[in-house]
């Protein structure tokens, strides 16, 4: 990151190719859209390169990048609100089984791929039914497995209100999948 | 708070290894001894066993390139709203407050000359208030009550002929009947058109 503050053009694109991944996987779960995640992705790394002299050296990059994806995720859930144009459950629905495929274990039958699909798709739609200020604190530390510390900088939050809107996103989480889970627990 | 809603508070932070020893330790005693509890702690690791797993949302390899592109012309593009200068706050407190003193200095003497004085009492006793007098009675031993009346107190529900000439208006009396009590008699009527 010293580097591209010192305007290397080259280090940016390293930097987007490290970090993009995880930077679109945020994105993508917060805000149930795999259409506009390059787009997204792509400002947030703008925004990225405008700020970067306002980058404190020393501190970690990856803090940095999520709350700046982070608060882009937070604004375009504001505009979309603003302009009704609320989240499509089939549209990750589609993601999870464009993607599944890719990671399905060659080892598993058919029935239990499409049992973890099932699963899966149950997990990613109730993770875009959690509200917004739970989500991300979730998303953050179960699927990009940040620190509580980290969460707490990239949301701006004290340390034990981070540990309460994740705990209360698993238990709504739990809450909504119980069901399905006592269908596959019984024989 | 029962033994299982203790245990239950604890699958957070138990499943983020952030217990003592002692928590772990009566934690785990608990779930050996209670199904319902081992059940409950089963269904929340998985659920966040399967949200772990969830598959990653894959990202444009030409990511790095366009955003490049899109930086570039973020940084060359202006600012559409003209910027002023930044300049330190406490010189425009400082010039507001100045203002605000040589405002009030040459306002208070102002308002101490007599023409302001004398403008001032007009239009305080331009609007009269609705005031009852007590007048010299007729009948000797029998108080007359005189008033003061506004627009409002006068019944208009009767034709009153008018005459618009100040003058006129001035020498004539115009009979209206009024929602005073009896012997109460109007002296000055506010007439609004």
């Amino acid at each position: 990151m010293g580097r591209v503050a010192e305007d290397d053009e080259r280090a940016f694109t390293e930097l987007v190719r490290r970090f993009q991944g995880r930077v679109g996987n945020l994105i993508s779960r917060v805000l149930n859209d795999r259409e506009n995640v390059d787009d997204l992705a792509q400002e947030v790394f703008v925004r990225v390169f405008v700020h970067r002299r306002n980058y404190r050296r020393g501190s970690k990059f990856s803090t940095w990048v999520f709350t700046i994806a982070a608060n882009l995720a937070k604004n375009e859930i504001r505009r979309r609100v603003r302009r009704r144009n609320w989240f499509s459950l089939d549209a990750l629905t589609e993601v999870l089984s464009d993607s599944l495929p890719q990671l399905a274990d060659p080892t598993e039958s058919r029935e239990q791929g499409l049992e973890r699909e099932q699963l899966q798709g149950a997990v990613g739609r109730a993770i875009a039914t959690v509200p917004e200020k739970y989500r991300l604190a979730l998303v953050l530390r179960d699927i990009e497995g940040l620190a509580y510390e980290e969460i707490a900088e990239v949301l701006g939050l004290p340390g034990g209100t981070v540990r309460s809107r994740i705990n209360r996103a698993r238990g709504m989480l739990q809450r909504k999948l119980q069901p399905l889970l006592r269908k596959q627990d019984a024989p | 708070m029962n033994r299982c809603d203790q245990a239950r508070r604890l699958f957070g932070a138990y499943w983020d290894d952030e217990v003592t020893q002692a928590e772990r330790e009566w934690l785990e005693s608990h779930l050996a001894g209670c199904p319902g509890c081992r059940q409950q702690y089963e269904q929340f690791a998985r659920t966040l066993e399967t949200v772990g797993s969830l598959p990653r949302t894959d990202t444009a390899a030409d990511l790095p390139e366009r955003a490049l592109v899109a930086a570039r012309r973020a940084v060359a593009v202006p600012d559409r709203i003209a910027v002023a200068p930044a300049r330190p706050m406490w010189i425009q407190v400082t010039a507001t407050a100045a203002l605000l003193l040589v405002g009030l200095g040459v306002l208070l003497p102002w308002l101490g000359t007599p023409a302001v004085q004398q403008v001032l009492a007009h239009r305080e006793s331009r609007v009269a208030e609705p005031r009852l007098r007590m007048v010299a009675a007729q009948v000797p031993g029998q108080a007359r009550t005189e008033a003061a009346l506004v627009d409002s107190l006068l019944n208009h529900s009767d034709d009153v002929e008018f005459i618009l000439d100040p003058v006129v208006l001035h020498r004539g009396r115009a009979q209206a009947p009024s929602g005073l009590p009896k012997g109460v008699q109007g002296e000055q009527a506010v007439i609004s058109f």
